[in-house]
């Protein structure tokens, strides 16, 4: 454009037809080829329009097109997976992604099949797969995504009670969900092919219902607890009732066995005896009569044949002294008795 | 050299002419024309391309050709059962007949005031018509999911507890049989669709479908539907404390029993090892001692004075045997 200024208005310099002549076809030229030539990026489609007309389709490269607007090239990024978000916007993408603090209940707000509120928030993942479509068949395409994608969430959480919606039935939403767009959106010819649908949060109204909520999660562990607490009781009783019952075993295990015993020993002795009476039964019997009279007079009581009514009177202890009454004295037995027992 | 000039601008001002005048009108892809003389339509196309016209004269007025967006605005209206909520439809259309389209609407703001009362009348009707579950739901398949599994997390605890917990809470009715429904939302989605279909015929207009966007309880249900949910938890929670709590007296009802049977069993057996011990015994006295029942009854006495008399406070009488001799050297 500069050029143009000088040369003609150029006081210095020869005019010159042909000079212009040469201009001009230069210009000229160099206006078609910078209109007759387009690049597509790798991640791209282009639609060729001519006279505004649909012509053909072109991959990544260099092309030609017919010069002058002729024909016109509109570049589609068709190998770029875009997001839609709802219940939320994302305000900052990034390593950290920021969520706008703002809410979107006129998205999120739904109701189930058992007729509660449940907030929920996805996102949908879509790519174009079909410039020409995506160009040419719908006028507000983002809108009409927006519009198909909640009606469609709407419709399958309308189906399905809160619980299976909180629960496990997230994954079969997203399924149908994306099922459902692809085929609404291959009817519509949108040129678009649904790859994800995520669902995000999905919760109870917050409030008194969400804390409500909470309450059961809450209840549930204290069920487990309680069940705990009554195993660590009886894990701590039944050991030790095993315990106590291998003692009173094992006692009466001891009884047994001392009793067999003293059975023996006594026994043994008394064969070995017996054996010695066999040899000498008159003598033996003297002998062990005597014994046992010393045994249990001689040394158990010492101090023997006192005197009797002295003894009787102040005795302390049924081991202190033995009174001896001659089998003469038969009268003085019953009066010693009377005494004694009067004393006591 | 001048008359490369006049050529020039010859050229030039032909080009000026042919696009300040021009007999072509472009139609781009995803448009459509129709073509107007002194008021009267002449042509129209729905063809991309370049089309001609009788340059001053005639007129092109273009239309979209693509599916269009209808977004109504949430109303707020009455189910069969008298129930308040709020229903955001949307809708798809498209111009299906530009000369119709010019004649009856003109203008997209036209257009979209004559959708609004095209759609609307049709969603108050159908929902009117409905009870609100038809309109929420869209099948009965919420009667049919399994939610044995899903319903008690349970950790912590072992295998043959979780199985008790799993039969106790399949009995819970979590989620109350919900009443069948007959047509569901698609369906009442689609008769709102026949209504205003037949009527955005004449306006060059098709309506491709009615879809209901978002249902919402009406403001002032809400609170009540809060309560119910907020009392529907309240019973799980209920629920699981006390099965919580019984599960811990039956527990601590087991260790009693495992407790006392253990012991009394113990107890048993002992007094059976006692028995046999005594048996044992008895029969190796009975075994000795009927050698010589003689020696043995001479032989237990003297045993049993040596162990009882020591007790006794004693008075001996001189009569006894052993004192035989104390008179008599013969023991007479």
């Amino acid at each position: 454009m500069a050029e143009r200024d000088v040369t003609p208005g150029g006081s210095g310099f020869s005019f010159n037809p042909r000079v212009i002549t040469i201009v001009v076809v230069v210009i000229v030229l160099l206006v078609f080829a910078a209109t007759s030539f387009f690049v597509v990026d790798a991640t791209e489609e282009a639609v060729v329009l001519r006279f505004g007309r649909y012509v053909r389709t072109e991959e990544r490269g260099l092309h030609f097109k017919l010069p002058l607007g002729i024909e016109q090239n509109i570049n589609v990024a068709t190998q770029v997976v875009r997001n839609l978000e709802f219940g939320f916007r994302v305000q900052e993408a990034g390593v950290t992604t920021v969520r706008s603090a703002q809410d979107y209940p006129q998205e999120s707000v739904m109701l189930t099949g058992d007729l509660n509120i449940v907030d929920v928030e996805w996102i949908v993942q879509f790519r174009v797969n079909d410039p020409r479509q995506w160009l040419f068949n719908v006028e507000d395409r983002e809108r009409t995504i927006r519009d198909i994608s909640q009606s469609v969430v709407n419709r399958l959480v309308g189906d399905r009670s809160i619980i299976d919606v909180l629960g496990d039935e997230r994954i079969a939403i997203e399924t149908a969900a994306q099922i459902e767009m692809n085929e609404i959106f291959g009817s519509y010819g949108l040129g678009v092919n649904v790859s994800a649908v995520r669902l995000g949060n999905v919760v109870p109204p917050i409030g008194r219902v969400q804390d409500a909520f909470e309450d059961v999660n809450r209840a549930n562990q204290e069920l487990v607890r309680l069940i705990n607490e009554g195993r660590e009781v009886y894990n701590r009783e039944i050991p030790r009732a095993r315990g106590e019952a291998e003692q009173i075993v094992q006692v009466a295990q001891g009884y047994a066995n001392a009793r067999v015993n003293r059975a023996n020993g006594d026994t043994a002795r008394f064969l070995a005896v017996l054996q010695e009476f066999n040899a000498d039964p008159q003598t033996t019997r003297t002998r062990l009569y005597i014994e046992m009279v010393e045994e249990i007079f001689g040394e158990a009581q010492p101090g023997t044949a006192a005197a009797a009514a002295e003894a009787g009177g102040t005795a302390t202890g049924p081991t202190e002294r033995t009174d001896l009454i001659d089998r003469n004295l038969s009268n003085f037995l019953p009066l010693l008795n009377l005494s004694q027992q009067g004393a006591q | 050299m001048r008359k490369t000039t006049t050529i020039l601008v010859v050229l030039v001002v032909a080009i000026i002419a042919l696009i300040v005048l021009s007999p072509f009108y472009i139609v781009r892809e995803g448009e459509q024309a129709v073509v107007i003389r002194f008021g009267e339509i002449v042509a129209s196309t729905q063809e991309a391309g370049l089309h001609f016209k009788v340059p001053m004269v005639d007129n092109v007025v273009t239309y979209s050709a693509r599916l269009l967006s209808w977004d109504g605005d949430p109303v707020r209206m009455p189910t069969r059962e008298r129930q308040f909520i709020w229903v955001d439809t949307t809708a798809r259309w498209r111009i299906i007949d530009p000369r119709q389209f010019y004649t009856a609407v003109t203008t997209m703001n036209a257009a979209f005031a004559r959708l609004d009362e095209l759609i609307d009348p049709a969603v108050r009707t159908i929902v009117a018509q409905n009870d609100l579950a038809e309109a929420v739901r869209d099948s009965n398949i919420i009667n049919q999911i399994d939610r044995s599994e899903s319903l008690v997390e349970i950790q912590g605890v072992d295998d043959a507890e979780t199985e008790r917990l799993r039969e106790i809470t399949s009995l819970l009715p979590v989620v109350d049989v919900q009443p069948s429904i007959a047509k569901g939302r698609r369906e009442l989605s689609n008769e709102m669709f026949d209504r205003a279909r037949e009527t955005a015929a004449d306006l060059g207009i098709e309506i491709e479908d009615v879809v209901i966007r978002q249902i919402r309880y009406s403001e002032d249900v809400t609170d009540e539907v809060f309560d119910r949910m907020v009392s529907e938890r309240r019973q799980i929670a209920e629920l699981f404390r006390s099965y919580g709590e019984g599960r811990r007296q039956a527990i601590l009802g087991e260790m009693e029993n495992d407790r006392q049977t253990i012991l009394s069993e113990a107890e048993a057996r002992a007094e059976e090892i006692r028995g046999v011990a005594d048996a044992t015994a008895a029969q190796i006295y009975s075994a000795a001692y009927s050698q010589n029942p003689q020696f043995f009854e001479f032989w237990r006495s003297i045993q049993s004075y040596r162990e009882t008399l020591p007790r006794f406070r004693a008075t001996l009488s001189t009569d006894l045997d052993y004192f035989d001799y104390l008179y008599s050297e013969t023991g007479q």
